[in-house]
């Protein structure tokens, strides 16, 4: 990525007003893409001086700020004691430690790629984002239907709660982009998420909603998934080869969580 | 755009380009040790430490390094020598491109790791790969250097 100005605001009023004001400026995150993408701005927008760089818990919730490395998430004791360390092992296999320093959980969830595994973690939690002017929207929707486009997200806030969940993932090499990635909790209800398909990560209905019918129905609802997900290819996987393996990742996760 | 950046402590004036990145400033700054290889951010051979953390310098902003520490292996001094003892020991040294990012990561890797193992090793090291693939040679020193058997 190019831009002829870089700009470090000292509040968010000002960071905003900039990136209103310049259609074709951008907030920089981890600036992973600093050289995969060959695309120009005007003036790139860093939020280093900002604060967002946090784990916290408040009460009942944890909140993450959106310039916190996922390498801070992977190693972090709050984010580790809870939800059965399904964020650590979204992030884990991600290249290498270097380049999970780099990278941020905003940037991560902003960019919406398909290949981005903490999307399908986060689907199955109980999950807000926080921006400065949109307020804050739920996570599902905002990846769904990505109707926020020109506003600065500052954090993610995520409600602990007992149960199980698990991750699983299928991947070329240890540190590769994955192939598939699922996610499932039990928490008040069964989630079930399906990502790198090769696009973003989705929630399941039909399935869903008949394993919390019937905890037996484990065969059953994941026979529903190859016709409830669209699958595809790309240099790392053919659409058939992801079609069969969803089932068999989706049934390990299920068990997990209902043992 | 100019910016002062810590190196090794010793402070150095640059003027950039706002998009630059800080592999490109460091080796126009005469810091060769840094080596670039992809330039994509998967190879690693670009490793420097931003306040003591292994980073990819190819994907880093220079503009975003002013008012951080950077550790280039020359800053490590002794502490690399080391390090390179023990790779060179078993043989391991091969063409030496990934060797300044591999003893920066690896001297990261002891200040963090605070109950190493085979496992954890081979965890933090992933993303420094060697393209002569001696990974074998350069494990068996960097387990004696974190004391693993």
């Amino acid at each position: 990525m190019r831009f002829e100005k870089y700009i470090r605001p000292q509040n968010f009023e000002e960071a905003l007003q900039i990136l209103k004001s310049d259609q074709n400026s951008v907030i920089l995150g981890g600036t992973t893409f600093l050289r995969l993408s060959d695309r120009k701005y005007s003036t790139g927008i860093d939020l280093s001086d900002l604060g967002l760089d946090f784990i916290k818990e408040v009460n009942d919730q944890i909140e993450i700020g959106a310039y916190t490395s996922l390498r801070k998430i992977e190693t972090d004791p709050i984010i580790n004691k809870n939800f059965g360390n399904l964020l650590p092992k979204s992030i884990e296999n991600l290249i290498g430690i270097q380049f999970r320093n780099n990278a941020t959980i905003g940037g991560a969830i902003f960019g919406r790629l398909g290949f981005t595994e903490i999307i399908t973690a986060l689907l199955v939690l109980d999950c807000e984002l926080e921006f400065e002017e949109n307020g804050k929207v739920d996570f599902n929707e905002f990846i769904s239907n990505w109707n926020i486009k020109r506003d600065i997200l500052k954090k993610i806030i995520i409600k602990k709660k007992q149960g199980k969940s698990s991750y699983k993932m299928m991947r070329n090499s240890s540190a590769d982009f994955p192939i598939l990635s699922v996610a499932v909790s039990n928490f008040d209800t069964i989630k079930i998420a399906v990502g790198t398909r090769p696009s973003i990560a989705k929630l399941s209905e039909k399935a869903s909603q008949l394993i919390n019918s019937d905890n037996n129905k484990i065969n059953e609802a994941v026979n529903l998934i190859t016709d409830e997900f669209k699958f595809g290819d790309d240099l790392r996987a053919g659409k058939e080869y992801r079609k069969n393996i969803a089932p068999i990742l989706v049934k390990r996760a299920l068990q997990e969580v209902l043992i | 755009m100019k910016l002062k950046l810590n190196i090794n402590n010793r402070y150095y004036n640059a003027n950039i380009d706002a998009d630059e990145s800080l592999l490109d400033v460091l080796r126009h700054l005469g810091f060769k040790s840094v080596k670039k290889g992809c330039d994509t951010g998967t190879c690693g051979v670009c490793s420097v430490l931003i306040d003591g953390e292994p980073i990819l310098s190819c994907q880093f902003l220079a503009a975003r390094a002013e008012g951080h520490k950077i550790t280039t292996v020359e800053g490590l001094g002794e502490k690399a020598d080391e390090i390179i003892d023990v790779i060179i020991n078993e043989g391991a040294d091969q063409c030496g491109y990934c060797g300044p990012a591999l003893v920066l990561t690896t001297y990261a890797m002891k200040q963090e790791l605070k109950n190493p193992t085979v496992e954890k090793i081979n965890h933090y090291l992933a993303g420094n790969l060697c393209r002569c693939s001696g990974y074998e040679g350069q494990l068996r020193g960097i387990k004696k250097y974190m004391g693993v058997e």
